[in-house]
């Protein structure tokens, strides 16, 4: 499970990097897609099946896809954006990888958790975590929930006016 | 574990890229290669092409996958429900409703807008 | 068991390409595919979290982290095509008029 943990990383993390290289935008989403597939996959790993799902149906599903679409409309020509070893690149180069030597620093010295919650992974999977989010997303979380909706509201609504060309 | 029951799912996608790769290579490996100005142009009915490939799609297909991904979004909100449709009874309900009653007004606007109209 | 530190590494290194995708990149639509890298290796560290600390909280947090994703993408990709209907290009370095 480590192995396949260790395989599923390194290829998100290849397929991430194809993102940045790939000069068309089209090889860049599907690059993007593998990377989403490998860490739905991962989640799976770590007994979150239900965000596994959503992983794979709401981001490679149908937010790469939008993507797509756009690319496709826009018919862009890849353009030979070629990326020239100069002094910005170099330095965006350093901040990145300064990042995340950072981060992963912050990680590898001792982390303090706080108090432990009563969610184990027995508990889990006792009552599947499907059930699990559910009760917790409408009795807990109703109040964010109900923002969502407003939200999701807002988006479709600044959508349409935004790119429709011709409103009625 | 749960991930030993995805096992399958595995085995698949390996096998999958296994066999995309073999027979990729054996066409590039065995396959015989000959090679000229002519053979590699696009074929277009023995025209001559000229310029690109691929043609431009038209809005309404961003316009209704843009839709598409709003109520997919709201649908993996509704299996948490569905599961715990029971347990949550009246309340649960009241909740989804209020959900999907302001999505549907976003859907009414869309509607009203004209962003499902296939010209 | 996936040690908890892996996982909070490998999201910190896509987090890390994203950024590095957001300076490098002059294309548009990368760089917001890019965006999209990071907001995943968040929800990438909120699962670490979550398993870490045997808590829930992480696993909803996602769920809104996907649909900010979903409505960033939706009216982030409708201004990305009126702009370019305005300026006939995706290069960002000339995107540079605040008004028409």
């Amino acid at each position: 499970m480590l192995l396949t943990f260790y395989i599923l990383g390194t290829v998100s993390v290849l397929s991430a990097l194809g993102v940045l290289v790939c000069r068309s935008p089209v090889y860049s989403a599907m690059s993007l897609v593998c990377s989403f597939f490998c860490l739905g996959g991962i989640y799976i790993l770590m007994n979150v099946e239900f965000v596994a799902v959503i992983q794979i149906l709401v981001y490679a599903g149908a937010i790469l896809v939008l993507f797509l679409f756009v690319i496709m409309l826009l018919n862009i020509v890849p353009t030979g954006e070629s990326v020239r070893f100069n002094l910005p690149v170099l330095i965006a180069f350093g901040i990145a990888v300064g990042l995340f030597a950072q981060i992963s620093g912050l990680f590898l010295g001792d982390i303090q958790f706080g108090p432990k919650d009563v969610y184990t992974a027995e508990a889990i999977s006792e009552e599947g975590s499907i059930g699990l989010i559910g009760r917790l997303l409408y009795g807990e979380f109703v109040l964010p929930f109900e923002a969502i909706s407003i939200l999701l509201l807002v988006a479709v609504i600044g959508a349409v006016i935004i790119g429709k060309r011709r409103l009625n | 574990m749960i991930a030993i029951e995805y096992l399958p799912i595995l085995i698949l996608i390996g096998l999958g890229v296994v066999f995309a790769t073999i027979f990729t290579l054996a066409g590039i490996l065995i396959g015989p290669k000959r090679r000229g100005q002519n053979k590699e142009m696009p074929f277009e009915s023995g025209l001559p092409s000229d310029g690109l490939v691929g043609q431009r799609y038209d809005v309404k297909f961003y316009m209704t996958a843009l839709i598409f991904l709003i109520f997919d979004v709201e649908i993996v909100f509704l299996y948490p429900w569905a599961v715990k449709f029971r347990e949550m009874g009246w309340f649960g309900f009241a909740e989804v409703l209020i959900f999907m009653v302001l999505l549907l007004f976003g859907l009414a606007y869309a509607w009203k807008k004209g962003a499902l109209e296939w010209e | 068991m996936i040690p908890t530190t892996h996982v909070l590494i490998l999201s910190a290194a896509l987090f890390s390409i994203g950024v590095l995708g957001v300076m490098l990149r002059r294309n548009v639509i990368v760089i917001f595919m890019s965006i999209e890298l990071m907001l995943n290796a968040v929800n990438l560290s909120f699962v670490g979290f979550a398993r870490e600390m045997d808590s829930m909280t992480g696993v909803i947090f996602i769920f809104f982290i996907i649909v900010v994703a979903a409505a960033e993408a939706v009216v982030g990709l409708s201004i990305i095509l009126s702009i370019y209907r305005n300026r006939q290009t995706l290069n960002v370095d000339e995107y540079n008029l605040l008004k028409w």
